[in-house]
């Protein structure tokens, strides 16, 4: 049976979008606890108040691609 | 050694070069005894270390802070600092930091400091009450905010009936030493049961102001203007 998300362009998909969202959890991390020099390097446009938004609210999505990223990495032992 | 002998023997100083030694000796001896402050006739007092523990209970150190000021630690000078009263108040005031210390009541509370960062600090705070200071400046009926203003600019508030029914402090000790620069010297505001950006560092001046929807520099930017412990810091 067709498994489309252990083909190409899904795990593509899933791939860039961790990265992503692994990039976005550090920023917003240091948005946090060095918030005067993440301000100052974005131009004011990461301050702390949004870093803690955006850090809070990517937890779930990166549990979702994290679990989906190690889904896609296991080998089929299932005969199908 | 019939070397070591020889040339201890062919150093034979003048009388002269021997007064002149021991001159020098005493002088940089009488030196070292008055610039360590014994023989000075008075005593000084060093800052006694920081307790750690009080009542049976465990406290934090005043370095398990960590250091998350809108712009870095601020050494105020006592010189011209002044703890200001103003807006709707009868008897607008002005302190200096010894007026507050010597002319007040002191009290001391054990109470925990959570920073929205997640960490956390439960420390020994002694200062003077707000409300023994606001009624000094006899606060006007209309007036329901208490608007914190900071050496560094940050800016804050509280109502007025929060701070009177839980004997919010203003401390200037904690763990029993004064408050060292980097945690708010000379005064820091003890807002308990509130996120740590209510705890405003180097106060200077409180105004009061009928403004019930007044936000503080964090408050502009998304945080609750509530700021209870119990609830999100953050506005939806």
């Amino acid at each position: 049976m067709r498994n489309i998300l252990k083909e190409k362009p899904a795990k593509q998909v899933v791939h860039w979008s961790l990265l992503a969202v692994l990039v976005l959890y550090v920023l917003t991390g240091f948005g946090i606890t060095a918030y005067r020099t993440v301000e100052l390097v974005t131009f004011g446009l990461l301050g702390k108040a949004l870093a803690f938004k955006i850090h809070d609210d990517l937890i779930i999505p990166f549990v979702v691609l994290m679990g989906l990223h190690i889904y896609q990495q296991t080998k089929q032992t299932a005969k199908e | 050694m019939k070397n070591l002998i020889f040339s201890l023997h062919r150093f034979s100083p003048t009388k002269k070069v021997v007064l002149k030694t021991i001159t020098f000796l005493s002088m940089v001896s009488m030196a070292l005894v008055v610039g360590s402050g014994c023989g000075t006739g008075g005593t000084t007092r060093l800052q006694p270390a920081e307790i750690n523990e009080y009542q049976g209970e465990k406290l934090s150190s005043i370095n398990d802070f960590r250091e998350n000021s809108i712009r870095g630690p601020q050494h105020v000078d006592l010189g011209t600092y002044k703890l200001k009263i103003t807006g709707l108040v009868d008897n607008p005031a002005e302190y200096t930091y010894d007026d507050v210390i010597n002319n007040h009541q002191s009290y001391e509370k054990v109470v925990k400091l959570d920073c929205v960062e997640g960490w956390s600090v439960v420390i020994l705070w002694q200062g003077v009450l707000l409300k023994d200071l606001l009624a000094e400046a006899k606060v006007k009926p209309e007036a329901k905010v208490a608007i914190f203003k900071a050496w560094d600019g940050y800016t804050t508030s509280l109502p007025l009936d929060f701070i009177i029914s839980n004997n919010i402090l203003i401390a200037y000790k904690m763990n029993g030493v004064t408050l060292p620069p980097e945690r708010g010297f000379p005064f820091e505001l003890v807002a308990e049961s509130k996120w740590g950006y209510k705890w405003e560092k180097w106060v200077t001046q409180i105004e009061l102001s009928d403004d019930v929807n007044y936000q503080g520099y964090w408050e502009q930017r998304g945080y609750s203007n509530s700021a209870d412990i119990n609830g999100d810091f953050l506005e939806k």
